[in-house]
C-alpha cells in the first residue's frame, strides 16, 4: 500500500512517539483554529507553533512545506483570481480577503499534511481502539483508507483488460469519453460484488462478536498528553465563544 | 415495535431539530457572524446532531435498545462502507482535479449506502469519507479541503436514506399510461429548466474573457463539453428509462436529486464562501468567476453556483446509483438492512419476512 507516510529517518522522534490521538487533536485543532482566528498574523503564528515546530521536530519540515504548498496552490490561485481580478469591491478589499484565505488554506493544508506524513493509518486505528472507539468504526476507517489505492489499482487492471480487448484510450475526446463507461462499470460493480464474499469471510471469523478487543500495539499515552488534549479542546471552545460574541482579534 | 412508535421517534427528532434550528437562528441573530447564510450552516451543524440524538433517546426510552440504528450497521453494510468511501474519494478527486468540471460526483458511495442500509448509515459514510479524504487518504487522493464539507455529506446521506426508505429508488416498470404522462411531463420540464440554467451559466462563463487564464480556449471548450455531455447522457438516460422502459422511477430520481441538491447547495455555499473565499480549486470556480463578473457579491455568486451545480450533480449521482442498484442481484440487495424498499413494486408486500 503506497502512503504518503514518511518513515522515520532516525530513531523515532519525540513527535512520532506521541500518541496518534494527540497528533490528530493537534491537527484538527489547528485547522479549526485557523478558521476561527481570522486575519493574517494570527494563523501565521499558529502555523509556526502547531505545524512548523512539530514538523521540524519530526524531521519532515521540508516535505510538509512542499506538499502543503502544492496542495494549497491551485486553490490559492483560484482565490486570487476570484477575489482580486473579479472583485466587485475595491482591489484593496479583494487583496485583503485573498490574503486571509490564502494564509488560512496554507495553514489547513500544512496541518493535514503534517498529520498524515507522520502517522500510519494502522497506528491511528490502534490508538482509537485503545481509547475506546468501537472495533466496527475502526474497521471501517482502516478499510476505507486501504480501499482507495486498491480501487485505483482495480481501475488500472480493468483499463488494461479492456484495452487488450480493443478499447481505444488514446483517441479523440469523444472516443475516450465512450471508454469511460467500459472502465467505470466493471470497476464499481466488481467492487460492490466483492462485498458479499468479504462479508461471509468476516462473519465466519466472529467479526460481529460484541465486547471489546485486545489492542496488540497500545499507543504511548501519558498523563501529560491527556492534559494537553483536554487543554486544546478547552482553548478551542474559548476561542469559538470569543469569536462569535464579537471579541476583537487577539493579534 | 409498532408503526406509531416509529412515528413518535421520527417526529420527536424532527421537532427538536426544528426547535434547535429556530432557537439557534434567533440566538445568533444579534451576534457577529458574517451573514445570514453563515448562521444557517452553523446552526445546522448543531441542529442535525441534536435531532438524531433525540431520535435515539426516544427509541431507547421506548424499547431499551437502539435496534433501528444498530440494524443499519450490520456486517454487510460495514463491508460496503469502505468501498463506498473509496468510491467517493477516488471519483471526487478525479472529477474535481483532473476533469475540472463544475460538478462533484463525490457522493455516489454515500447515496449507495444510504439506499441499501438506511439514513444513518449513509450519513456515517458521508461523514467518514470527508474526514478520511482530509486526514488519511493516500496521495494523490488527499484533499485538505474536504473536511469542512462533512456536514453536507451527512445531510445528503440522511436525505438519500429517507427517500430510499419511501421507495423512491425502486424500479416502477409497467406504470399506467396516465402516471407515465404526468411523471414524464413533470420530469421533462424539470430537465429542461436545469439544462437551460446550466447552459446559460456555461455560455456566460465561456463568453467572458480571461476566466481561465491557465487554460487556452480549446481546453476550456473541451471541459465544458465533458460537463455538458455528462448532463446530456443523464437526461437522455432518464428519458429512455421513462419512455422506452416505462419506468416511472426516473421522475422520482429527478425529484430526489433536485431536493437533495438544493438542500446541499444551501449548506455548502456558506461553508465555501466563508472558509475558502468561495473557491474549491475545482471546475466550479469558473462558474463563480462568471457570476462575479456579472456583478454578484461573493455569497450570491457561490450560492448561485451551488444552486446550479448541486442539483445537476445529485440527479446524476442518483441516476448512477439507480443503475448500480439495477445491476446488483435482487438477493444481494434484499440482504441489506433496507434492501426490501429497493425491489420492484410488485415484489414488495410490506412484509420483510419474505426476504430473510
Amino acid at each position: 500500500m503506497t502512503l504518503l507516510y514518511i518513515p522515520e529517518r532516525r530513531a523515532a522522534t519525540p513527535w512520532h512517539r506521541l500518541d496518534p490521538l494527540t497528533r490528530l487533536t493537534v491537527g484538527v485543532a489547528t485547522m479549526l483554529a485557523a478558521v476561527l482566528l481570522g486575519g493574517v498574523i494570527c494563523p501565521l503564528l499558529l502555523a509556526s507553533v502547531a505545524v512548523v515546530l512539530p514538523a521540524a521536530l519530526a524531521g519532515v519540515l521540508r516535505d510538509v512545506l512542499r506538499t502543503g504548498l502544492l496542495l494549497a496552490l491551485p486553490l490559492a490561485v483560484s482565490v486570487v483570481i476570484v477575489n482580486v481580478l473579479f472583485a466587485t469591491g475595491t482591489t484593496e478589499q479583494g487583496i485583503a480577503i485573498a490574503a486571509e484565505v490564502v494564509v488560512r488554506v496554507l495553514t489547513m493544508a500544512a496541518a493535514a499534511v503534517l498529520f498524515y506524513a507522520t502517522t500510519r493509518p494502522s497506528e491511528l486505528v490502534a490508538s482509537l481502539q485503545y481509547h475506546g472507539a468501537s472495533p466496527r468504526l475502526t474497521f471501517v476507517i482502516h478499510n476505507g483508507v486501504a480501499m482507495i489505492p486498491r480501487l485505483a489499482e482495480r481501475a488500472r487492471e480493468v483499463t488494461a483488460a479492456q484495452r487488450a480487448r480493443g478499447l481505444d484510450t488514446e483517441g479523440s475526446w469523444p472516443r475516450r469519453a465512450r471508454g469511460v463507461l467500459a472502465v467505470a462499470a466493471p470497476t464499481v460493480l466488481g467492487a460492490v460484488r466483492e462485498v458479499e464474499a468479504r462479508t461471509l469471510a468476516l462473519e465466519t471469523r466472529a467479526f460481529a462478536r460484541p465486547g471489546s478487543r485486545t489492542v496488540l500495539w497500545p499507543p504511548h499515552d501519558t498523563a501529560g498528553q491527556r492534559v494537553a488534549r483536554w487543554g486544546i479542546l478547552v482553548a478551542l471552545l474559548v476561542l469559538f465563544v470569543a469569536r462569535i460574541s464579537g471579541a476583537p482579534l487577539p493579534c | 415495535m409498532g408503526v406509531s412508535g416509529a412515528w413518535l421517534r421520527v417526529g420527536g427528532g424532527l421537532v427538536v431539530f426544528v426547535l434547535v434550528a429556530l432557537g439557534g437562528l434567533s440566538a445568533l441573530a444579534g451576534l457577529d457572524v458574517d451573514a445570514a447564510l453563515d448562521r444557517f450552516a452553523l446552526v445546522m451543524m448543531v441542529a442535525i446532531p441534536a435531532g438524531v440524538a433525540v431520535y435515539a433517546l426516544v427509541e431507547y426510552l421506548q424499547t431499551g435498545r437502539l435496534d433501528s440504528i444498530t440494524r443499519q450497521f450490520d456486517t454487510r453494510t460495514l463491508v460496503l462502507m469502505p468501498v463506498a468511501m473509496a468510491l467517493n474519494i477516488v471519483l471526487g478527486t478525479v472529477v474535481a482535479s483532473a476533469l475540472k468540471v463544475p460538478i462533484y460526483l463525490d457522493s455516489i458511495g454515500t447515496i449507495l449506502v444510504a439506499a441499501l442500509a438506511g439514513p444513518l448509515a449513509g450519513a456515517a459514510t458521508g461523514f467518514l469519507s470527508n474526514v478520511i479524504w482530509t486526514y488519511l487518504a493516500p496521495p494523490p487522493f488527499g484533499s485538505p479541503f474536504a473536511v469542512p464539507f462533512a456536514v453536507v455529506a451527512v445531510v445528503v446521506g440522511l436525505l438519500a436514506g429517507t427517500f430510499a426508505r419511501w421507495g423512491w429508488l425502486r424500479p416502477r416498470r409497467g406504470a399506467s399510461g396516465r402516471q407515465l404522462a404526468v411523471g414524464g411531463a413533470l420530469s421533462i420540464s424539470a430537465l429542461i429548466v436545469m439544462t437551460l440554467l446550466a447552459l446559460r451559466v456555461w455560455l456566460a462563463a465561456a463568453g467572458a474573457d480571461g476566466i481561465a487564464p491557465e487554460a487556452d480556449d480549446g481546453a476550456f471548450l473541451i471541459l465544458g463539453w465533458v460537463a455538458m455531455s455528462l448532463i446530456v447522457v443523464t437526461a437522455v438516460g432518464l428519458v429512455v428509462l421513462l419512455v422506452r422502459r416505462r419506468d416511472l422511477a426516473a421522475a422520482y430520481i429527478l425529484l430526489a436529486g433536485g431536493i437533495t441538491g438544493v438542500v446541499a447547495a444551501f449548506m455548502a455555499a456558506p461553508i465555501a464562501a466563508s472558509l475558502f473565499g468561495g473557491v474549491t480549486g475545482s471546475g466550479a470556480d469558473f462558474v463563480i468567476a462568471a457570476f462575479r463578473q456579472a456583478g454578484a457579491d461573493l455569497q450570491q455568486a457561490v450560492l448561485g453556483q451551488s444552486l446550479i451545480s448541486d442539483p445537476v450533480d445529485k440527479v446524476i449521482t442518483y441516476f448512477v446509483v439507480y443503475l448500480i442498484l439495477g445491476a446488483m442481484a435482487t438477493r444481494t440487495k434484499a440482504r441489506f438492512p433496507q434492501g426490501q424498499y429497493l425491489l420492484p413494486a410488485a415484489a414488495d408486500d410490506d412484509d420483510p419476512a419474505v426476504y430473510p
